[in-house]
C-alpha cells in the first residue's frame, strides 16, 4: 500500500508539473509563432522563452526521484 | 575591425565600386549615419535609377522563369566573357515568358482534368447499371442532381416538379455516391433541358456538371470517354515534361548567368546610396577586418593608382562599439557560430562564447543520448548530410550533430547501451554506470547536477572576468556575489556529505551570506529581497541540468519498451518491425530533444551569466557568391 502511494505521489509530482509546463509552453509557443511570422530573427529568443517553463517539469521529476528513492 | 575612409575623384567611382565588390571585405556604412561629414549623399542620375528599376523587374521575371523551369543553380563558374546588354536579356526573357506561360497553363489544365475525371467516373460507374435504356435514345438528354444525404427527402419534391415540367416524360434513377452525397440522374427529352436547369437553379440544387465535351454524350459513352481520357493524360503530361526539359536545357544556364550579372550590377548601383559626394569627389566609410586592410588598400591602389586615398581611421572606444562583428574561431567551432548568432550576435566587447559552446554542447548531447548504436547511426547520417548540404544553417547543424554523435558513442560505452538494452544482450558492459538500473539513479542525477555546477561556475567566472575588463561595478557585484555564494553552497554540500570536515559548515554558510549580500548590493535597496531570490535562481539554474539525466532516462526506457513489446508479440517478424520502428522513433526524438535541451542549457543557464549580445553582424559588400566560398 505504501509503495502504491509513493508511486502515486511520484506520478503526481511529474504529472502536475508536466501539465503546468504544457499550459505555459502552449501559450508562449502560440505567441512565439505569431511573433516569428513578423520577425524571424527572434527565433533564438523564442526558443529560450518556450524552454523556460520546462524547468518546472524537471524539478517535478527531481521531486519524484526523491520520493521514490527515499521510499525505496 | 579597422575603420576605413576611401576618397577619390568621381570619374573613378564605378571602378572603385567594382573593385570593392570583387574584394568583398568592406562593410560600407551609410553616409547619412556618419556625423560631422560635409559631403552629401551621392545622387543617382535618372538613367541609373531607371536601369535600377529595370534590373529589379528583370530579376523578378528571371527568378520566376528559373522556378518554373526547375533550374538548379550551376556549380560551374557562371561568369562569361560575353557582355550581354540589358536590352538583349529583356528581349530573350520576353520571348521565353509566353512559351512558359502557355506550357504551365496546359499543365495545370491536364492536372486538373486528371484529378476531376476519376470523380465523374466514379459517379457514373455507380449509376450506369441503373440508367434507363432511354438515356441512349437520340433526342433524350441526362441531367445529374447532387443532394446532401441530410436533405434526401427533397429528391421526391424535385422529381415531382420535373415530372410536371416534362409532362410525365422523365425517368429517374438515384444512388448514394459516398457518405455525404446522393446523386440522381434524370432522363428526359432534350427540349425540357433549359426549363429543368432553370428550376434547379432557382431552388439552389447542385447539378452534376460534366465537362463540356462529356455533357452531350450518353452516360455509357461518357464513361468510355472518361476512361480513354484518363489513359492519354499521363502521356500528354510526359510530353509536356519533355518540352519543359528542352527549354530548361537551353535556358537554365543563361538565365542563371543573367540573374547573377543583374544582381551584381544592382548591388553596385544600390550601394551608391551609401556613398557621399562633393562636386568632384566621392567619399565612403566602412569597416574591414584588420588583417584585410592592407589587401584592400593595395587592391584599390593597383586598380586606380594614386587618385584614390584609403585611410585607416583611429577609433575611440565609443566608435569601436559600432563596429560590425565577424566571429573568428578555429574551424572545428565554426558550425557553432550559427547557434551563437541564433541567440544574438556578440557585441564588440563581449566574450565570444562559440568555443565554450563547441566544447559543452556536443558533450551534453552525448550525455543525454548516450548510446553506441544511435550514436553510430547519427554519425553516418550527419556525415552524409554535412557532405551533401549547401553551406548554411542546416549544414552547421549537421556538423554539430556529427560532434554530438561522437560523444554519444563514447557515453554509450560508458553507460553500456547500444540500441537500448540490445547492447547488454551482445555483451556490452557499462564502463561507468548502467542508467537503466534504478540503483544508479541517484548517481546519475548527482552527476548531472555536478556537470551543471561546473558549467554554471565557468559561466560566472567568465562573467566576473568580463565585468573586470569592462570595469562594471554592478556586474562585478552581481556575478561575483553569485560566484561566491555558489562556492559557499558547494562547501556546504561538501560538509553535508562528509567530503569536507564538519568544522567548515559555519564558514560555508558565512560565505553564502556574503555572496547573497554582494549580489543584493548590485540591485541597491531592492537587493534585500532580490539578492536571495536571484541566488535561489542560480540554484534553480544548476538543478535545471537534471534534464540531462531525465531526458536520457526517458530515452532508455522507451528503448526498453520496444524490446518488451516485441517479446510479448510472439512473432519474430512483427517483433523485429516493432523494435526497428520504436528505435527509429527514439533516435529521432532523442536527437531532437538532446539538441534543444543542450541549446536551452546554454542560452538560459550559461549565457545569462556573462553574455549580452546585440552586436551587428559583419555583412561585407561582396560578389554573389562571396569570393572563396
Amino acid at each position: 500500500m505504501e509503495t502504491a502511494l509513493l508511486g502515486l505521489a511520484a506520478g503526481l509530482a511529474v504529472g502536475i508539473a508536466a501539465i503546468a509546463t504544457s499550459i505555459a509552453q502552449a501559450r508562449i509557443g502560440t505567441a512565439g509563432v505569431g511573433a516569428l511570422a513578423e520577425k524571424p530573427e527572434l527565433l533564438g529568443s523564442i526558443i529560450i522563452l518556450v524552454a523556460i517553463p520546462e524547468t518546472m517539469v524537471i524539478l517535478g521529476f527531481a521531486i519524484a526521484a526523491m520520493i521514490l528513492m527515499g521510499g525505496g | 575591425m579597422t575603420r576605413v575612409q576611401i576618397m577619390g575623384i568621381r570619374s573613378d567611382l564605378q571602378k572603385v565600386v567594382n573593385k570593392l565588390h570583387h574584394l568583398g571585405t568592406l562593410q560600407i556604412d551609410d553616409i547619412n549615419n556618419i556625423p560631422d561629414i560635409s559631403a552629401q549623399e551621392l545622387s543617382l542620375s535618372a538613367d541609373t535609377q531607371k536601369a535600377q528599376e529595370d534590373s529589379k523587374y528583370l530579376i523578378t521575371q528571371i527568378r520566376g522563369l528559373i522556378e518554373s523551369l526547375g533550374c538548379i543553380p550551376s556549380k560551374e563558374n557562371l561568369s562569361s566573357n560575353e557582355e550581354v546588354s540589358l536590352e538583349e536579356i529583356r528581349k530573350n526573357v520576353n520571348q521565353l515568358i509566353p512559351q512558359i506561360h502557355e506550357l504551365n497553363l496546359h499543365k495545370r489544365e491536364l492536372e486538373g482534368e486528371f484529378e476531376i475525371l476519376p470523380r465523374y467516373g466514379a459517379t457514373l460507374k455507380k449509376l450506369l447499371p441503373i440508367v434507363p435504356s432511354t438515356a441512349n435514345k437520340p433526342g433524350n438528354t441526362t441531367v445529374g442532381v447532387l443532394i446532401d444525404v441530410s436533405h434526401i427527402k427533397t429528391l421526391d419534391a424535385i422529381s415531382k416538379r420535373i415530372l410536371e415540367i416534362t409532362k410525365g416524360k422523365a425517368e429517374f434513377v438515384s444512388d448514394s455516391i459516398d457518405e455525404t452525397f446522393q446523386a440522381m440522374l434524370v432522363v428526359c427529352p432534350r427540349g425540357f433541358l433549359s426549363e429543368i436547369e432553370t428550376f434547379l437553379g432557382e431552388k439552389d440544387v447542385s447539378q452534376l456538371q460534366f465537362p463540356n465535351e462529356l455533357s452531350n454524350l450518353t452516360p455509357g459513352k461518357a464513361m468510355e470517354a472518361i476512361e480513354q481520357r484518363l489513359d492519354t493524360i499521363p502521356n500528354e503530361l510526359k510530353m509536356l515534361g519533355r518540352s519543359f526539359e528542352g527549354l530548361a536545357n537551353k535556358w537554365c544556364e543563361p538565365l542563371n548567368r543573367w540573374l547573377l550579372e543583374l544582381e551584381e550590377s544592382l548591388d553596385e548601383t544600390e550601394i551608391l546610396s551609401r556613398f557621399g559626394e562633393t562636386e568632384h569627389t566621392f567619399i565612403v566609410y566602412g569597416w574591414v577586418p584588420t588583417r584585410d586592410f592592407e589587401a584592400l588598400k593595395r587592391g584599390l591602389e593597383e586598380e586606380i593608382g594614386e587618385r584614390v586615398f584609403v585611410t585607416a581611421l583611429k577609433t575611440t572606444p565609443e566608435t569601436q562599439k559600432l563596429a560590425p562583428i565577424a566571429l573568428d574561431n578555429p574551424k572545428v567551432s565554426h558550425p557553432f557560430e550559427s547557434l551563437v548568432r541564433l541567440r544574438a550576435v556578440p557585441r564588440y566587447d563581449d566574450i565570444d562564447p562559440t568555443n565554450l559552446m563547441a566544447l559543452f554542447l556536443p558533450l551534453f548531447f552525448g550525455m543525454i543520448l548516450g548510446d553506441v548504436g544511435y550514436g553510430l547511426v547519427l554519425l553516418l547520417i550527419s556525415l552524409f548530410l554535412s557532405k551533401r548540404m549547401k553551406p548554411g544553417f542546416l549544414k552547421d547543424i549537421s556538423k554539430v550533430l556529427f560532434l554530438g554523435s561522437i560523444w554519444s558513442v563514447i557515453f554509450g560505452f560508458l553507460y553500456g547501451e547500444a540500441f537500448g538494452p540490445l547492447g547488454e544482450q551482445i555483451g556490452l558492459r557499462p564502463i561507468w554506470m548502467d542508467r537503466a538500473n534504478p540503483e544508479n539513479m541517484i548517481g546519475l542525477l548527482l552527476s548531472s547536477i555536478g556537470v551543471g555546477a561546473i558549467h554554471v561556475t565557468i559561466g560566472l567566472i567568465v562573467g566576473v572576468w568580463q565585468a573586470v575588463t569592462h570595469k562594471s561595478r554592478n556586474h562585478l557585484l552581481e556575478r561575483g556575489g553569485m560566484l561566491i555564494g555558489v562556492m559557499g553552497l558547494f562547501m556546504l554540500v561538501g560538509t553535508l556529505v562528509n567530503f569536507l570536515p564538519n568544522s567548515l559548515t559555519t564558514p560555508s554558510i558565512a560565505v553564502i551570506v556574503v555572496g547573497i549580500a554582494l549580489l543584493g548590493a548590485s540591485f541597491g535597496i531592492a537587493g534585500i529581497f532580490l539578492g536571495p531570490i536571484e541566488f535561489i535562481g542560480v540554484i534553480g539554474n544548476i538543478l535545471s541540468y537534471l534534464r540531462i539525466a531525465a531526458i536520457g532516462l526517458a530515452s532508455v526506457y522507451l528503448a526498453k519498451v520496444a524490446y518488451d513489446m516485441a517479446g510479448m508479440l510472439g512473432s519474430l517478424i512483427v517483433g523485429a518491425l516493432i523494435v526497428i520502428l520504436i528505435n527509429a522513433l527514439n533516435l529521432v526524438m532523442g536527437t531532437f530533444s538532446s539538441t534543444i535541451h543542450g541549446l536551452r542549457l546554454h542560452y538560459v543557464e550559461f549565457f545569462r551569466k556573462f553574455y549580452q549580445g546585440g552586436g551587428r553582424p559583419y555583412e561585407p559588400f561582396h560578389n554573389h557568391p562571396p569570393p572563396g566560398k
